[in-house]
């Protein structure tokens, strides 16, 4: 059985609309993030990955069963949809129950099972309400509650931190990063860029159907050679800094920190210019921190995208 | 596995009953299965009515008459020889006619209507002069003519329109309904094989349907039966093969269901506008006494008629196009009926395992 879940030359059309193009992805356990703009293809991604819509073309497997299956399937994956839509008249948990039971469970150990998924999007005290009056955010709790109540070992969910307020968002961050410590795929589609950045392990980035890179964020960003590395560096003084390495042939441009403790500067072969720092910290200037300016999921973003509709 | 399955489709039928017997847009099904109810109550209040205004006319006669007594009345016996009979008539009108006879002169000549029971039948008397001119028997109920008409409500109201839309309105919606309310996925996303998700819904359907559809006719056999006097009653259900009508009835409906319920499933799947095939299907099993014997043959009504236990007589005078309507002109045998609709119900559920094997999720193009 793969342990990966394997798009191979997958395609999607809605007629002569293209969803997704030519995608190729082998996402390992963590925690993977879908990004890119409205339309970039990240509801189909999710949506082909759980038989929900069927490929054009190509080939999907999670962890080695095929998409079209989904009695196996759906025994280790679990989905949050952003369909807003619910069965008519059920309660929150009837409708973790009604789920449950759906997939064989006996009965009482549904009911169990139902009420630990609604302990754990803390929803205990809604779960009796109709479904039909909650708010958009507990609408958001019970689906993820729906999605998590089988324990699956891969957890699909798109746009998950829709509609939740902070401290909500806060735990159920912590929710997807422990289970991910517990070896599950997880796969969030968001267009909030600083929480990807925060909770991805790697990320994938969508535009118009088309996957424009994957990986870690810091691999991708070391891929983009068009755009120089930013490094931001912090000393005591800057200026005599920027002017040593302007010497270097790595420098292309260097500006001073608005609080005038640090050096912005942009190099295009980041591992030499390290180097070099290195040779510049023995000869006497004292240097705080070195950090990349620009190998976060924004300025990824940023660079490869654009910067419509970003949240940042 | 098979335990599983089954486990899963009970949880898809508690599911799908909920809302399929408490759906608002599904309250019209109720209406249409009361319908032929009220109908037959009418039909046993007026009768009713009419047996107690007989009986009072009969009670209210010089003697207890019997039906041959009525019979022996014929045309120009006298007022008298009526009386010797019949006895002082109960209800008597008349009135004086005056008919010219020249140019100056009339004649004067009396009318007399008189009206007799036996308690069941009614007898009028039209004389003239003290003679009797016209007699008119009106029986007051006739078990095989009712028959008849609950045979034709059964066959041209209750089968092909009431159980026949009801289907369509229960069974397009199972998948339909849900696409409409974008609720489908909750469904696609459980561990449930397709087919068994399916079957599941076909099953909730078919006991919502028959649920309803068995107790319109059995309340309609209790409503046909109302009226009757108890002997009559008996007589019907013990001796004339009433109780035996009765169950046929009750299975041709459980019948209609299967076979009209899997057609509209797979409508329901394939079609977006429940127009298109509630009309398709319609026209064809309206037109099916038309059709080549091998056509007929898919056909859920083809076989439905040859398992209706009473068969509508056709009048000499009925057209032949409304005739052949009526007609069953070439009946299957019941064993051979109850085979060939569960065949055409399988082949429908055999479309629509591989149509819903085949659906997907798309909310917006709907």
């Amino acid at each position: 059985m793969s342990d990966r879940i394997i798009f191979e030359d997958v395609s999607k059309f809605y007629g002569e609309i293209l969803g997704v193009n030519r995608v190729n992805l082998s996402i390992p356990p963590g925690i993977t993030s879908l990004v890119g703009p409205n339309g970039s293809g990240k509801t189909t991604l999710m949506n082909l990955m759980t038989g929900l819509v069927k490929p054009s073309r190509g080939r999907i497997e999670v962890l080695g069963y095929p998409t079209d299956d989904p009695e196996n399937l759906f025994k280790f994956v679990g989905y949050s949809t952003q369909f807003d839509a619910f069965p008519k008249g059920l309660t929150g948990f009837q409708f973790i129950y009604s789920y449950l039971c759906l997939s064989g469970m006996p009965l009482q150990d549904a009911e169990r099972t139902a009420w630990q998924a609604i302990e754990r999007v803390n929803m205990v005290d809604a779960a009796s309400r109709k479904v039909a009056a909650y708010s958009k955010g507990m609408r958001q709790r019970i689906r993820l509650a729906q999605a998590l109540a089988h324990n699956p070992k891969v957890l699909v969910l798109d746009e998950p931190l829709n509609g939740l307020d902070p401290l909500a968002r806060s735990e159920m961050i912590a929710l997807f990063r422990a289970s991910a410590t517990e070896g599950c795929y997880v796969i969030i589609s968001s267009h909030i860029l600083h929480e990807v950045d925060v909770i991805s392990d790697q990320v994938i980035l969508l535009s118009n159907g088309y996957v424009v890179a994957e990986g870690q964020i810091q691999t991708v960003r070391s891929e983009i050679q068009e755009h120089p590395t930013q490094i931001l560096i912090r000393c005591d003084r800057p200026r005599e800094l920027a002017a040593k390495l302007f010497e270097s042939e790595y420098t292309i441009e260097a500006s001073i920190h608005n609080d005038g403790r640090g050096l912005l500067l942009k190099t295009r072969d980041a591992d030499r210019f390290y180097l070099a720092m290195n040779q510049l910290a023995l000869n006497g200037l004292q240097i705080e921190s070195i950090a990349p300016a620009d190998d976060d999921v924004l300025s990824v973003y940023e660079y490869l995208i654009g910067n419509e509709e970003v949240v940042r | 596995m098979t335990r599983l399955w089954w486990t899963q489709v009970k949880a898809v039928i508690r599911l799908e009953l909920k809302k399929t017997f408490f759906a608002k847009r599904g309250l019209w099904i109720y209406a249409v299965a009361a319908l032929p109810v009220l109908l037959f109550i009418a039909y046993a209040v007026a009768m009713s009515h009419e047996q107690h205004r007989t009986t009072e006319i009969a009670r209210d006669g010089e003697r207890r008459l019997a039906y041959q007594d009525l019979l022996a009345i014929k045309p120009g016996m006298t007022k008298q020889e009526v009386a010797a009979i019949l006895g002082k008539p109960p209800l008597v009108f008349h009135w004086t006619e005056r008919r010219p006879t020249g140019p100056n002169s009339t004649e004067e000549i009396l009318h007399e209507d008189l009206h007799y029971s036996d308690g069941q039948n009614d007898l009028y008397l039209g004389l003239a002069n003290g003679k009797v001119q016209s007699i008119n028997i009106h029986e007051g109920y006739n078990l095989g003519e009712d028959a008849i008409m609950f045979a034709g409500v059964f066959q041209f109201f209750f089968l092909r329109l009431a159980i026949f839309f009801g289907c369509l309105g229960i069974f397009m919606n199972l998948f339909r309904g849900e696409v409409l309310d974008r609720s489908l996925h909750f469904y696609f996303l459980a561990p449930i094989r397709r087919e068994v998700l399916m079957a599941g819904k076909f099953l909730a359907g078919l006991l919502a349907t028959c649920t309803i559809f068995v107790t319109s006719e059995l309340l309609q056999t209790i409503a046909f039966l109302w009226h009757f006097n108890p002997q009559t009653r008996d007589l019907y259900l013990y001796h004339n093969h009433g109780l035996e009508h009765a169950a046929v009835y009750v299975g041709v409906t459980f019948l209609a269901c299967i076979g009209y319920g899997a057609f509209f499933l797979v409508a329901g799947m394939l079609f977006r506008n429940p127009i298109i095939p509630a009309a398709a299907v319609l026209i064809w099993e309206g037109i099916n006494p038309f059709l080549p014997a091998l056509l007929k043959q898919f056909s859920v009504i083809y076989y439905l008629k040859s398992l209706c236990p009473v068969e509508i007589p056709v009048s000499p005078g009925t057209p032949g196009l409304f005739a052949l309507f009526i007609s069953n002109a070439d009946p299957v045998s019941p064993p051979l009926a109850i085979v060939g609709i569960l065949v055409v119900a399988l082949l429908a559920l055999f479309v629509s395992s591989v149509q819903v094997r085949r659906m997907e999720i798309n909310y917006t193009s709907e």
